[in-house]
């Protein structure tokens, strides 16, 4: 089934980019903080089908490691992106 | 840090998981533990410092239950979205809606916030004191019934009580 | 095949659906809002199907904790980023597109 889970990655991957040529059109930034979403899930999802595919578990520690970014620099990200113009105080 | 019997405790619980994540990303190899107990037992001790031992009562049955809710409630959400989508004419009527919460202040409205966006047609926006705006694909939906029943799933899983005023 | 073989199948032939319908979504929905809806649910339970599917494939049980792992990081990351974004959005005045407005 290895040549299955390889297709599903290429297919992900072509979905990946279609998706990111859209958030890179905007029009607001925060469409395009829409590219730290893709990335925490497909991204991660085509990493552990190439992991599979490829007899390569190494690529399942590299999804944890783009998991665990995602959570930690998307919430910074967000955070900071509009700080200087921001209206409201953070309340956390 | 005074040392309790809940400190140690804790220390030992949290320990024992940071043991079973050295080993599942070690893939169990013996010759890692020489690194992997200098590691386990600093990671404890810091998740102590950091995170201090606070007396909740997760209640087991409350979390299963949660999980279950969870599971299927973000599968129909999936499958919503999904048909919303791949139908041929665009039918969203989206609205904000505000909900006063119920529940304590604290960490459990961040969790609410955070579940409502998974769950079916909701997606928090603002959170603030103890209102919480979403963001609805549906405006006809009813959205306060969906958050009281998040809300309750919630509480049960974190031995809170809600405030039903 | 065995009935594993099948279920890890349908599961990573319908999660990767999921991230297809996700990914019309992005491209048809009309604001930043909507697209969020799009991404958060439809891909989040596109990676659970994935994960899920793998997971009866896994050779070993270290291996099926990582994946869990991985499930739950990008769950958690994903219902905060979501949530973060159409905070920043709204606080910055970005207006929800409601039915009737042109796209």
């Amino acid at each position: 089934m290895n040549s299955l889970t390889l297709a599903l990655a290429v297919f992900l991957l072509v979905n990946l980019l279609v998706a990111l040529v859209r958030v890179a059109r905007g029009p607001t930034p925060a469409d395009r903080l829409l590219a730290a979403l893709l990335f925490g899930t497909t991204g991660v999802a085509i990493l552990l089908l190439l992991g599979d595919a490829t007899g390569a578990p190494a690529l399942v520690d590299a999804a944890l490691v783009f998991a665990l970014l995602a959570a930690i620099t998307g919430a910074a990200f967000t955070r900071r992106a509009w700080r200087e113009e921001a209206p409201v105080d953070d309340d956390r | 840090m005074k040392i309790t019997l809940a400190a140690v405790r804790a220390f030992l619980w949290r320990g024992t998981l940071f043991a079973l994540l050295w080993w599942a990303l070690t893939d169990g190899r013996p010759g890692s533990w020489a690194v992997g107990s200098v590691a386990v037992a600093f990671a404890s001790a810091a998740s102590l410092r950091l995170l201090p031992p606070v007396p909740t009562h997760v209640s087991r049955i409350g979390l299963l239950r949660f999980l279950v809710f969870f599971v299927h409630q973000s599968l129909r959400g999936g499958v919503q979205v999904a048909w919303f989508a791949l139908r041929p004419r665009l039918a969203l009527s989206p609205a904000i809606h505000e909900v006063g919460l119920r529940l304590p202040a604290g960490i459990s409205r961040v969790l609410l916030a955070n579940t409502m966006s998974l769950l079916p047609g909701t997606l928090s926006v603002e959170l603030q004191g103890d209102r919480l705006c979403l963001h609805v694909l549906d405006a006809s939906a009813p959205t306060e019934t969906e958050v009281r029943t998040a809300e309750t799933r919630l509480a049960q899983m974190l031995g809170l009580t809600l405030d039903t005023r | 095949m065995t009935i594993a073989d099948w279920a890890s199948l349908v599961l990573l032939v319908a999660g990767a659906a999921f991230f297809f319908a996700g990914t019309v979504g992005l491209l048809r929905f009309p604001d930043v809002y909507t697209r969020l809806h799009a991404l958060a649910k439809a891909d989040n339970l596109g990676l659970g199907l994935v994960v899920f599917g793998l997971l009866l494939k896994a050779p070993s049980a270290a291996l099926a904790i990582k994946l869990l792992l991985v499930w739950l990081l990008a769950l958690a990351a994903s219902a905060t980023v979501g949530f973060l974004i159409a905070r920043r959005a709204r606080r910055h005045g970005i207006e929800p597109w409601r039915a009737g407005d042109a796209e």
